[in-house]
């Protein structure tokens, strides 16, 4: 037998069908189990959380913070504050499945939905995910290239700076490692928040938006559906699915684990909220001045705008919160195409892993990132365009993969007691109605309008 | 919900992975579901409203670029 070692440092001999994936998956189970054994709750949550503060925070990224306040800037407080956390509410339901499964089957979804369904539709589902995936990515980048561009740095270094993180974060050779490298980029995601304060909102206004859903917003239709589905594009996407779910079962969690996870979902979900809410206040500032004075890279230079209206610390803690937020999406969106890429392939697919042995993970991974950082370096290209269009594009792709993650959650065979009730059921099917009616809205009448059919 | 007893396995083998958490037993394919032709439809349905709305979606962006 191989010799191997325990968390604490015991030596033991283990069988020879452990892998060292296996080997570091169970070192962590170890921490686990000893934590619960000596009854030290909140250890065992801190043990625990980490995929679902990472998927929510993850998707409060670059795209959907410039969405935010550019929603902010357009309609002021009203509306779209309550919006933002009925859209967060939608997230937390479909997330707690991605996570319930994940933990239940200890397999990630593509593979999941290419052994279950075929492989003609785990490659759809993963062939939608690299899409949407590269072009978010490339809104990303693009979110990190506004925050360094309001300290004078260049296209060039934003490509350079996110390529690196995900090489670097890669290198680590342990998914808790790389989990709570991210998990600690991931705080600076209140850094919106602390804008949002700084600018001074009308405390009243908020909650009585927050209450009444109101003012409504004005303006054209248009413009008003592709803030609402990039809005929804904004919280619950594709590469979320799929991230949580790989996530949670390369992290090892199990049916034990399923109250963890839930308040892992819950945190992210609030905390998310809570920041959305911030940017979308933050961008609320240039509400009164006609949102005019975002001009500068090609419609995206919120940072700059702010500095002329709030002043320069909000300016200063709204652009490094891009970049913070960009920075996150890019590691979990790219974890995400790597996972995506690994379970349809039938490749290892895992950050326990070494990246000789899992080649096409790491590849795919590090390869995402590389050409979405190249992209940026194009002149001349539409950032807040790319930004809001590549969350509408997520919002028109998400109902496919729910739908596929709800029959999987509800398959007994599969989940046994862990499936979804009825009650649940309804609830997620009426998220993905709500979701394919908003997308379809925007798509349709934009369509209809460049055709001159309207 | 309980952590599961700890078990003689756990120290025989030196690991806290339950059976289908280890790689060999993750990496075995799953039967194919079952799907009706109802269902199989459905998801074609599905399939199809999506891709429509993704190339409407990108033709927007692709004609509004180019203004």
């Amino acid at each position: 037998m191989p010799a191997g070692a325990t968390a604490d440092g015991r030596s033991i001999a283990l069988p020879p069908s452990l892998s060292p994936e296996d080997i570091a998956r169970s070192q962590d189970r170890f921490r686990v189990y000893n934590a619960r054994r000596r009854g030290s709750r909140w250890l065992v949550l801190w043990l625990l959380v980490g995929p679902g503060i990472l998927a929510m925070l993850g998707e409060n990224d670059g795209p959907s913070m410039i969405s935010y306040a550019a929603t902010g800037a357009a309609y002021g407080i009203g509306f779209f504050v309550p919006f933002i956390v009925i859209t967060f509410a939608m997230a937390f339901v479909c997330q707690e499945m991605c996570m319930r499964v994940g933990a239940v089957t200890h397999r990630g979804y593509g593979q999941l939905v290419l052994e279950r369904f075929g492989r003609l539709w785990g490659w759809f589902a993963a062939g939608d995910l690299i899409l949407t995936n590269l072009v978010t990515l490339v809104a990303e980048f693009v979110a990190i290239r506004v925050g360094l561009a309001y300290f004078h740095i260049g296209a060039a270094v934003a490509a350079l700076l996110g390529v690196l993180l995900v090489v670097l974060t890669l290198s680590g050779g342990r998914y808790w490692r790389w989990e709570r490298i991210v998990l600690a980029l991931a705080i600076f995601n209140a850094l919106f928040l602390a804008a949002a304060i700084l600018t001074g909102p009308s405390w009243g206004s908020l909650g009585r938006s927050l209450v009444t859903f109101s003012p409504l917003p004005g303006g054209g239709l248009n413009t008003l559906l592709l803030l609402v589905a990039s809005t929804i594009g904004a919280t619950v996407t594709p590469w979320m699915i799929f991230f949580q779910q790989s996530a949670s079962a390369d992290k090892g969690l199990t049916p034990t684990d399923l109250r963890q996870g839930r308040c892992d979902t819950i945190a992210g979900a609030v905390g998310a909220t809570i920041f959305g809410i911030g940017a979308l206040v933050a961008g609320a500032a240039l509400f009164a001045h006609g949102g005019s004075q975002i001009d500068g890279l090609a419609g995206a230079g919120f940072p700059g705008a702010l500095a002329r209206v709030s002043g320069r610390l909000v300016a200063t803690l709204f652009a490094l919160g891009l970049i913070e937020a960009g920075a996150v999406a890019v590691l979990t969106i790219s974890a995400s195409t790597g996972y995506a890429v690994g379970e349809c392939i039938g490749a290892p697919h895992s950050l326990n892993g070494s990246a000789r042995g899992a080649v096409a993970f790491f590849g795919a991974n590090a390869g995402a990132a590389l050409v979405a950082g190249a992209t940026i370096l194009i002149p001349g290209v539409p950032l807040l365009a790319i930004a809001l269009n590549a969350n509408v594009l997520a919002t028109v792709l998400l109902p496919v993969a729910l739908v596929f993650m709800i029959v999987l959650a509800s398959d007994r065979e599969l989940m046994g007691q862990w499936s979804n009730s009825a009650v649940r059921n309804r609830v997620a099917i009426s998220i993905v109605a709500f979701i394919s009616i908003c997308g379809a809205a925007y798509a349709i009448d934009s369509f209809l309008q460049i055709v001159h059919v309207v | 919900m309980r952590e599961p007893p700890h078990t003689a396995a756990m120290d025989d083998h030196g690991h806290y992975l339950e059976p289908d958490q280890l790689l060999a037993e993750r990496s075995r394919p799953l039967p194919r579901m079952a799907l009706s032709s109802r269902a199989r439809a459905g998801l074609w349905a599905l399939r199809v409203f999506s891709v429509l709305l993704s190339a409407m979606v990108v033709y927007v962006f692709v004609v509004q670029l180019g203004r």
